[in-house]
């Protein structure tokens, strides 16, 4: 029997999306992301530490309309990945394994993203 | 427990966004978000060492490759951080 054409699995492709799953690769791409943002953000400092034209360059570009989408962006990633770490440490003490909690705590994390998102810039712009 | 210093970082960095060059030399001349800040990039980068490997560990099957993937992700962690640490410090 020739089953060398069977798919593999579970397969993202043909795998039906569900809240747990969303959640959990989220969780990846957030964490990459925000790798990439601590990144820039060293480099960011670095340059007020080299001198104030390093830093200039690099503050244009925040400030332009493609640097705030970034850094909102980042907010995002950031305030996300550390909503579902919460949730992963819930798990790590052993509490909201039910498939209903799980579900209801993926929404939960998703929702609350952006709303500490939003909070996080309002509390941001005052203090300017 | 990390909680808390990410959201202030977060909220540091809104702040110093829209700034200039002097408000991030007035942040960074107050000793207690100096040592905020290198907190935040030792352990943001050792956990980021952490997740890679493991995300490696996933989608990586050769072991030579995992290996090496591993080292860079290992070295990289503490260079890009110990860079701009030494140079706040050597500012500030």
């Amino acid at each position: 029997m020739n089953d060398s054409k069977n798919p593999l699995s579970p397969h993202l492709q043909i795998y039906r999306w569900q809240v747990s799953s969303l959640v959990s690769i989220t969780h990846r791409i957030t964490g990459i992301l925000n790798l990439l943002g601590l990144i820039f953000i060293c480099a960011w400092i670095s340059s007020a530490g080299i001198g104030e034209n390093f830093f200039e360059s690099l503050s244009v570009f925040l400030k332009s309309f493609i640097g705030k989408f970034i850094l909102i962006g980042f907010t995002w990633s950031m305030s996300y990945h550390l909503l579902s770490g919460i949730r992963h440490f819930f798990w790590d003490l052993g509490y909201g394994y039910e498939i209903k909690t799980a579900n209801l705590s993926g929404i939960i994390v998703i929702i609350g993203s952006l709303f500490l998102t939003i909070i996080l810039w309002m509390f941001g712009k005052e203090l300017i | 427990m990390v909680a808390p210093l990410i959201i202030w970082f977060l909220i540091s960095l809104i702040s110093l966004s829209t700034g200039d060059y002097n408000s991030v030399i007035n942040f960074f001349s107050k000793p207690l978000f100096l040592f905020l800040t290198i907190i935040l990039l030792i352990t943001g980068f050792f956990h980021a060492k952490i997740g890679l490997s493991e995300i490696y560990e996933d989608y990586i099957q050769d072991e030579k490759i995992k290996n090496v993937a591993n080292l860079l992700t290992f070295l990289l962690s503490i260079i890009i951080p110990s860079i701009t640490i030494i140079l706040l410090l050597y500012k500030f």
